[in-house]
């Protein structure tokens, strides 16, 4: 899998004619090198970065970083290197030098991200976004990291159900957070990537956070709040595998008897027929815009999905990455967009009737050379039928 | 009536007090802002957009989703000079301190195209001379440069690593806070801790633990590795599946965050019966080199002092560094590694320093704590019994 990943990586370095990559966020540090991270916090991951070279031409990317346990096994002695701290001018002497061991002055190198530091201490490039090179490379994925995610995802899953198990009025948030992360290690997650969320959907637009569009409002943050009777919940989890994102949504219903009531029953058959509109066209070839037009129309002419969002997103080693579809790039962007076999589609409609909070789940979906196949599980407790 | 209360003990709780008392978060928040807002008209600078967790989190305080890992560069605040107003990425206002109004919130957007234009059309973004970044993406570079051609775009995280350098009290609180919320973890560790528990297993037994005292962000999950009793020994980040064996060192090292503060520890302990006489001597260097660690820890000391001390101490240089800074997370001095020798250390700075010895056949030992530099030397943040 990294060798696939890393010759589609050389392959798209040809296509766009750029000399190389310097990577520093951590999304694209895994999918060219597959360097296994702890999940570190913010300023605490920025810090202790690793840092990832990849040549044009070279046989290997060259990692640098201060996780000994890291390196993955294959890479070669030559290829592994000590820490870089491009956040520090304390150093940035070393991070030019280890630069300069690989590219000319004058090279156009992609880069993911840029700390002043290193636009001071490496003026003799010329440095340009490396996201068309990875994200060409990366929105397709390879049978191998479609098997990543479905890992990461039944993980995911398996937690969340002994979680869903523990609901009762007067839990709070924090609370089911402890349940999950505790889960997810004792079943072979390498990383947790997002606080969980277990958002509570105030039953009236009103009622919830003020937006800026007048939508609704999601994902809030988890503190220690209370669940209460009656209180909706969305919950949202991401949890990694080898660098692998997966992606759990669901609606959940706090109560001594979580069953729900007719009117939310009817918006989860709502969900499901959204959902179902859009897998029922899903095939290679087919566009964004399509994909779009079939929920919009399966939801009685409205847009079933939130504002700041999208109706489907892709997942990798991001926990939303391309492809998107419905999101504020615009209409064009998504009737240009055209599935193609390999991309891994999460479709996340949202169903809102005001004075009901409605219904949220996540579908998670690989394209095959056909169709599709599902990576996510069926079920969807409280509500309704296996699909 | 006493203005504040003597016993500092009382602030290290996460619940609200009717009287009060406790960190006074519009204080905190005004006082971080006027410390930017100080800073920027030295520097001359008229807006300052971040994207670092941190910055963002010291200018707005924010309460913003915990996402692992490092994310591009993105302006996700800005802080106009001329208007004293901080604006911030958020299509919502749960979460939001009430002195960010609502017309000071941008939408998120998939569209970098949509949130420069945000940015831009920001109350006196488009008059800015100079606008300070705490990052860049070629992209944001020239979208930059395109929607705000007169703007000379220069460097903003060194002015928010000079102002978050030294901490006030209500961020030594907020620290101290994050320290017994990591010792409460320790505890829960050592508790579990015995032959035939795996490092997974102590790793959700740690998380299991922040949460329920309900800080569920975790620094880092690098929280507990079994060092080993035969050949070279590593310091590990990645927890395994493997059982942990009686007589192994196991190093326990957790932190905990609250509101953004950063604190953590970490002791050494033998899983199962006694320790070895090699332990045993392994264990005492380790608290050897960590008090001469700490007694280089005074203002005006600078990196070359730690790095003395701990060579000093018979130590050749560590894998892991011997000190770095803390507050919103981990901070410049970064001082091992190579790094940090002429880095000067000030009254004010708070520190995670640790002592990180090994011994081939026998294991590892890792002591950290969280310190505070004060007039008279420094001042351990973090209390736990030190060896077993």
């Amino acid at each position: 899998m990294r060798a696939q990943r890393y010759g589609r990586l050389q392959e798209q370095l040809d296509v766009h004619g750029v000399d190389g990559l310097v990577l520093l966020a951590s999304a694209s540090v895994a999918y060219a090198a597959g360097v296994d991270e702890p999940a570190r916090d913010g300023d605490t991951a920025a810090l202790f970065r690793t840092v990832v070279v990849v040549a044009r031409g070279d046989d290997a990317p060259h990692v640098f970083t201060s996780l000994a346990d890291g390196f993955p096994a294959e890479l070669p002695d030559d290829h592994r290197h000590g820490p870089l701290f491009p956040d520090l001018d304390d150093g940035i002497g070393e991070f030019a030098a280890a630069l300069g061991a690989h590219f000319p002055h004058g090279s156009r190198i992609g880069v993911d991200d840029q700390t002043h530091s290193m636009l001071r201490a490496l003026r003799e490039f010329t440095w340009i976004d490396a996201s068309p090179v990875l994200g060409a490379a990366k929105v397709t994925k390879t049978p191998d990291e479609v098997a990543c995610i479905r890992r990461a995802q039944r993980i995911n899953e398996l937690a969340m159900a002994d979680v869903l198990g523990i609901l009762r009025p007067g839990m709070r948030q924090v609370d089911l957070s402890a349940k999950f992360l505790r889960r997810i290690f004792e079943l072979g997650a390498c990383a947790n990537g997002i606080d969980p969320i277990w958002q509570v959907m105030a039953p009236h637009r009103d009622l919830g956070p003020w937006t800026l569009h007048g939508g609704l409002a999601y994902p809030t943050v988890t503190t220690d709040r209370f669940l209460r009777e009656g209180d909706v919940i969305w919950v949202d989890s991401g949890i990694t595998w080898q660098g692998y994102a997966s992606d759990y949504g669901r609606t959940w219903i706090t109560s001594v008897d979580p069953t729900p009531n007719a009117q939310q029953q009817a918006h989860f058959r709502r969900w499901r027929s959204v959902v179902d509109a859009a897998l029922e066209i899903l095939r290679p070839g087919v566009s964004g815009g399509e994909l779009g037009r079939a929920a919009i129309e399966a939801n009685g002419g409205t847009r079933p999905w939130i504002e700041h969002f999208y109706l489907a997103h892709g997942v990798g080693t991001e926990s939303a990455e391309m492809p998107l579809i419905g999101t504020d790039l615009g209409d064009q962007f998504d009737e240009q967009l055209i599935i193609a076999p390999g991309m891994v589609i999460v479709f996340e409609p949202v169903i809102f009737e005001d004075g009901a909070a409605g219904y949220r789940s996540e579908d998670i979906v690989a394209v095959t050379d056909t169709g599709w196949v599902k990576l996510s599980g069926s079920t969807y407790e409280p509500y309704g039928v296996p699909a | 009536m006493s203005p504040v209360a003597r016993d500092r003990g009382l602030s290290a709780g996460v619940m609200a007090l009717e009287d009060g008392a406790r960190v006074d978060f519009g204080r905190l928040r005004h006082a971080r802002r006027a410390r930017v807002l100080g800073a920027m008209k030295d520097r001359d600078l008229d807006a300052v957009m971040l994207g670092g967790v941190g910055n963002v989190r010291y200018v707005s305080g924010a309460r913003s989703l915990g996402r692992a890992g490092v994310l591009p560069f993105a302006p996700v605040a800005v802080v106009v000079r001329a208007t004293g107003r901080v604006h911030l990425l958020s299509t919502w206002d749960e979460g939001v301190p009430p002195e960010i109004d609502r017309d000071c919130l941008y939408g998120l957007t998939w569209n970098p195209a949509n949130l420069m234009a945000s940015v831009a059309a920001i109350p006196g973004v488009g008059r800015s001379g100079r606008i300070g970044t705490d990052g860049l993406t070629p992209m944001f570079a020239e979208m930059l440069s395109s929607a705000l051609p007169s703007a000379e775009i220069v460097d903003a995280a060194a002015l928010l690593a000079s102002v978050r350098r030294t901490k006030i009290d209500d961020e030594i609180t907020c620290i101290d806070v994050a320290a017994a919320i990591a010792e409460s973890a320790l505890s829960a560790l050592e508790d579990a801790l015995a032959p035939g528990v795996t490092e997974r297993e102590l790793l959700g037994l740690y998380y299991e633990r922040i949460c329920d005292r309900g800080t569920p962000v975790a620094p880092s999950e690098s929280v507990c590795f079994a060092s080993e009793s035969t050949g070279p020994v590593t310091f590990r980040y990645l927890a395994s599946d493997r059982p942990i064996r009686e007589g192994e060192l196991v190093i326990l090292a957790p932190s905990a965050l609250y509101a953004g503060y950063q604190a953590g520890l970490a002791r050494t302990r033998v899983a199962g019966g006694a320790a070895t006489p090699a332990a045993v001597r392994l264990t005492d260097r380790c608290a050897r080199s960590m008090d001469a660690l700490l007694d280089a820890c005074r203002a005006g000391n600078t990196g070359a002092d730690l790095y003395r001390a701990w060579q000093d101490a018979d130590n050749g240089e560590p894998p892991v560094p011997l000190a770095h800074g803390l507050g919103l997370g981990a901070e410049a001095p970064l001082i091992g590694l190579g790094r940090g020798r002429d880095a000067t250390l000030e009254e004010g700075m708070v520190l995670s320093v640790q002592s990180w010895v090994t011994e081939d056949g026998v294991g590892g030992c890792l002591e950290r704590s969280t310190v505070r530099i004060e007039a008279g030397g420094p001042s351990a943040i973090t209390r736990y019994g030190r060896l077993s």
